[in-house]
């Protein structure tokens, strides 16, 4: 065997699982799962250049080692240096030089892996899809990435040192590195930045950009606020790992146009209002349909400050009772109120608009929400409702938030959000709008269902079957780490607050959010796989039905005990079922690794209550089982239902779905039918064709949520991919799948 | 008596413009028409279609508007027996029949949609607009109306 010569002069026998255990912990630092396969891979070939060797320098082993790893995986082998060199072990530390030269030649090696790889998703950290070319400055972000955790999660383990003293801070790191929590966009920012926001543009209108450092006053008429808004959603954007909700754009958008052509200019918005050089003669509705081509367009380019990601813009829309609700005390700087008649007009004249557009262009953002109150059996604003289910026939893919009160807000894709004051106020405007997310950490349900089980085993000294009477040991397992997450959260929180102090959040201390209306996050991942662990079939039945209501109401109550309104600092929690779209298929596979049970009917752990590609579900008890049986007011941070349809419905259909959504207090909710672009003549169908209906080519890409955003699947990471390819779009006994390529 | 399959049963958005129906497949069909996208409906299987299973599958379904028989032509008599119970649960029926000459006077009492036609495969299913094939809506006795355009979309 051979001998490998240590920095100290001493000699040992070579050791692969030593060398195994290190790449593994180096891969778990960058959140990459390395199969066994790869890891015996770099093994034969480290084992293949010293095999007539009879004695390797540590060093020599080293960097053979990091040679092998740059095969396999660049990422890890970046790692792997760097956690190599901060290791204890002195077996594998290398030199001060050689460090260097180590980590200047990864993040080289890091370089040409993404010149190579076939998209954005597959070559990065975090493989999210809200790119679409490759670039430098998307590089630029991504190699950075590692660093950036380490430095989160040192800060985080500070903070927690100085506010529990007695609390082991590395538990942190623990419950990370064991995959039991997952703490989301670590790697987004050096450092602490606060995670989704939903803003009020109040301060915008008093200051314009001002308060964020750029250079624009607040906007004087609607061209000026068009060029504002995009500017504003940049800077905001920049600061955030997460989405951006700009809920009252709609209502702004009207007050300028007001202000351009008069209260009533809905009334006669084909009024000729500018007239070209060459005769040609423009309308106050071509004049809109432009100002909306600037603003969508410009917020669908990718923004450099954001390692070239689109801002993740999300718009709302709302009904009549919303609006009252909302904006019935609301009054713009100038004293003016807002009227209902005309947002209304310019929310559904936009949403045609856009619905529209996209046939030019698929575009991406804003993510679209439309809030309907449903009250004593009907939908209170039928006019509205009507244009919803209309709007869903003409192919438009939006989501639908349906609510009894106008006291919780749905502005993004994912969040739902409990409002927590709706009175106006004069210094920051409707206060009421802003809410979001400032970080969010989330649960490994389905390794946390199995490590209990492990533990009740050897308490039991046997196997044993699941039954309602084991949910008290199941939850008292589960608060013992949520109590610990609390204390995660509470320390990032104090981590936001320090930064706000030191002003590098300039978006809260301009006004457009406040740090104590928004929550600390519990998420929820692998909760149909936890059930299936436990003997459960995740359909409509009473068992899962009380599975769901369990530990969602578990988390309901712990967020309740947990929240402190009486400090300066706000806790205050909620839960939502993450879309999880790279985590699903990190946990899947950490857990597979790991040798926890994993269903092979999946690649990933989806954010539904339902399994998407499960075939023996209809539409209908897809609906049933995001509504209150499942779900009821517990996961009060959101889950979308995604019902996923091969055909476009008919309006008719369309309200008859909603309405039962609403009978059975499925409260969020899109409809998604795939849409298709000929690769060659750029022609975009809004529904899933294999053959271009213009040109009669057979090369069509398909365009659907990878969660809650529409994409290419080309862009896509390889996990999701394959993920697509077994999504049941359609119906029981008729539903249809696509393939990604 | 009919039988249906029960695996083949399911909720439909296509077959009845604007409703939300349960599929029910009936096998034993007695037609043999050329290029039949399920031709093993011919056979005798599945399970018996009954009054109690009727019901189960309609409380197990909870949100259709309609119940719609894929088939049946077999016993027709059976078929508005169990119509008219499931016209007591509130709900629409529609029979797709692969007769061609079907006296509508007996049945519009009993269906709220009717499909006639056997398949021909030169002709089209009900979206070409070449069909032989025929969906009429039943508003009432005297108001039958042919909504096959509905799928010419």
């Amino acid at each position: 065997m051979v001998q490998i010569r240590k920095k100290t002069g001493l000699v040992q026998e070579f050791n692969a699982n030593k060398i195994i255990t290190s790449i593994i912990k180096s891969a778990e630092r960058v959140h990459i799962d390395i199969p066994p396969t790869k890891t015996n891979k770099v093994i034969d070939l480290v084992l293949e250049k010293i095999r007539d060797c009879e004695v390797v320098d540590v060093k020599e082993l080293h960097s053979l080692i990091i040679t092998a790893l740059e095969e396999v995986d660049l990422s890890v082998a970046q790692s792997y240096c760097e956690y190599s060199t901060l290791s204890s072990n002195q077996n594998l530390s290398l030199s001060e030089e050689s460090t260097e030269e180590q980590f200047v030649k990864n993040k080289i090696a890091f370089i040409n892996k993404y010149k190579q790889s076939s998209n954005t998703a597959n070559s990065t950290i975090d493989d999210n899809s809200n790119v679409s070319n490759k670039n430098v400055a998307i590089l630029n972000a991504e190699i950075h990435k590692p660093e950036n955790i380490r430095i989160s999660r040192s800060m985080v383990m500070g903070k927690l040192k100085e506010l529990y003293p007695d609390f082991n801070s590395k538990r942190y790191i623990r419950d990370l590195e064991d995959h039991v929590i997952y703490k989301h966009d670590e790697s987004s920012i050096a450092g602490i930045c606060p995670y989704c926001v939903s803003i009020t543009m109040y301060p915008f209108l008093l200051d314009g950009i001002k308060g964020l450092g750029g250079l624009s006053a607040s906007p004087k008429n609607l061209k000026s606020f068009c060029g504002i808004f995009c500017n504003m959603v940049f800077a905001i954007s920049s600061q955030f790992a997460g989405a951006l909700a700009a809920s009252e754009t709609m209502l702004y958008f009207t007050y300028y146009c007001k202000k351009e052509w008069g209260p009533d200019f809905y009334l006669h918005s084909d009024k000729v209002v500018e007239t070209n050089y060459d005769g040609k003669q423009r309308t106050i509705l071509d004049e809109i349909h432009q100002y909306w081509q600037q603003i969508i367009y410009t917020i669908n380019q990718p923004a450099a400050a954001r390692g070239f990601q689109s801002a993740f813009v999300n718009f709302s829309y709302f009904d009549k009772p919303f609006f009252d609700g909302m904006f019935g005390d609301f009054c713009f700087p100038d004293g003016t109120q807002p009227d209902w008649e005309s947002l209304k007009w310019i929310q559904m004249e936009f949403m045609k608009w856009f619905n529209a557009e996209r046939l030019k262009t698929v575009l991406t953002f804003p993510v679209e929400t439309v809030t309907l109150l449903y009250k004593d059996g009907k939908f209170l604003d039928e006019e509205m409702a009507q244009f919803v289910y209309d709007e869903y026939s003409r192919g438009h893919s939006f989501f639908t938030y349906i609510s009894d009160t106008v006291d919780s807000l749905s502005s993004c894709c994912r969040l739902k959000n409990k409002l927590q004051t709706k009175e106006f106020n004069f210094t920051s405007g409707n206060i009421g709008i802003q809410t979001g997310s400032k970080s969010v950490i989330t649960f490994n349900l389905n390794r946390l269902v199995q490590l209990w089980y492990r533990k009740e085993m050897e308490k039991r000294e046997d196997s044993f079957k699941f039954d309602s009477s084991c949910y008290p040991s199941l939850k008292k397992y589960l608060v013992k780490l949520m109590d610990r997450v609390y204390k995660y959260h509470h320390a990032y929180n104090e981590l936001l607050w320090d930064m706000y102090d030191a002003d590098l959040l300039p978006a809260y201390k301009a006004g457009f959010i406040h740090l104590n209306k928004q929550y600390l996050t519990l998420g929820i991942n692998g909760l149909n796989q936890a059930a299936e662990f436990l003997g459960m079939e995740c359909n409509v039945n009473d068992d899962y039905a009380k599975f769901c209501q369990e530990i969602f109401s578990l988390f309901k109550e712990q967020n309740e005990l947990h929240k402190d309104t009486t400090s300066k600092h706000h806790l205050i929690f909620n839960t939502e079922q993450v879309p999880a779209e790279s985590l699903g298929a990190k946990n899947y596979n950490w857990d597979k690794e790991d040798g926890y049970w994993v269903d092979t009917d999946s690649n990933l752990y989806a954010s539904y209550i339902f399994k998407p590609n499960n075939p023996s579900l209809s539409v209908l008890d897809k609906i049933k089982m995001h509504g209150r049986d499942y779900i009821g007011e517990y996961l009060d941070g959101g889950s979308a239902c995604h019902i996923n349809l091969d055909s476009h419905l008919s309006s008719e259909q369309y309200k008859l779905l909603l309405n039962y959504a609403a009978e059975n207090g499925c409260n969020y909710l899109t409809f998604n039918v795939p849409m298709t672009e000929c690769k060659e003549c750029g022609n975009i169908v809004n529904a899933p064709v294999d053959k271009c209906p213009k040109c009669g080519c057979d090369k069509m890409q398909y365009y659907t949520r990878i969660i809650g955003y529409l994409t290419a699947v080309k862009n896509w990471n390889s996990n999701r991919q394959k993920e697509f390819e077994t999504r049941m779009f359609g119906d029981k006994g008729t539903y249809k799948t696509y393939k990604a390529k | 008596m009919l039988k249906y399959v029960p695996d083949d049963t399911s909720v439909v958005f296509s077959e009845i413009p604007d409703q939300i129906c349960l599929a029910i497949n009936i096998s034993g069909c007695p037609h043999k028409c050329l290029g039949c996208h399920s031709p093993y409906l011919r056979d005798d299987i599945g399970e018996e279609l009954t009054i109690p299973v009727l019901e189960k599958l309609i409380k197990k379904n909870q949100g259709i508007t309609c119940v719609l028989f894929m088939g049946g032509d077999s016993d027709k008599e059976y078929l508005t027996a169990l119509s008219s119970y499931i016209t007591g649960f509130g709900l629409l029926v529609g029979w797709y029949s692969g007769e061609d000459y079907l006296d509508l006077d007996i049945y519009r009492n009993h269906f709220d949609y009717i499909k006639v036609g056997s398949y021909k495969k030169e002709m089209g299913p009900l979206n070409c607009k070449t069909t032989n094939q025929r969906l009429y809506r039943i508003i009432d006795r005297e108001n039958i109306k042919d909504i096959t355009c509905r799928f010419w979309k």
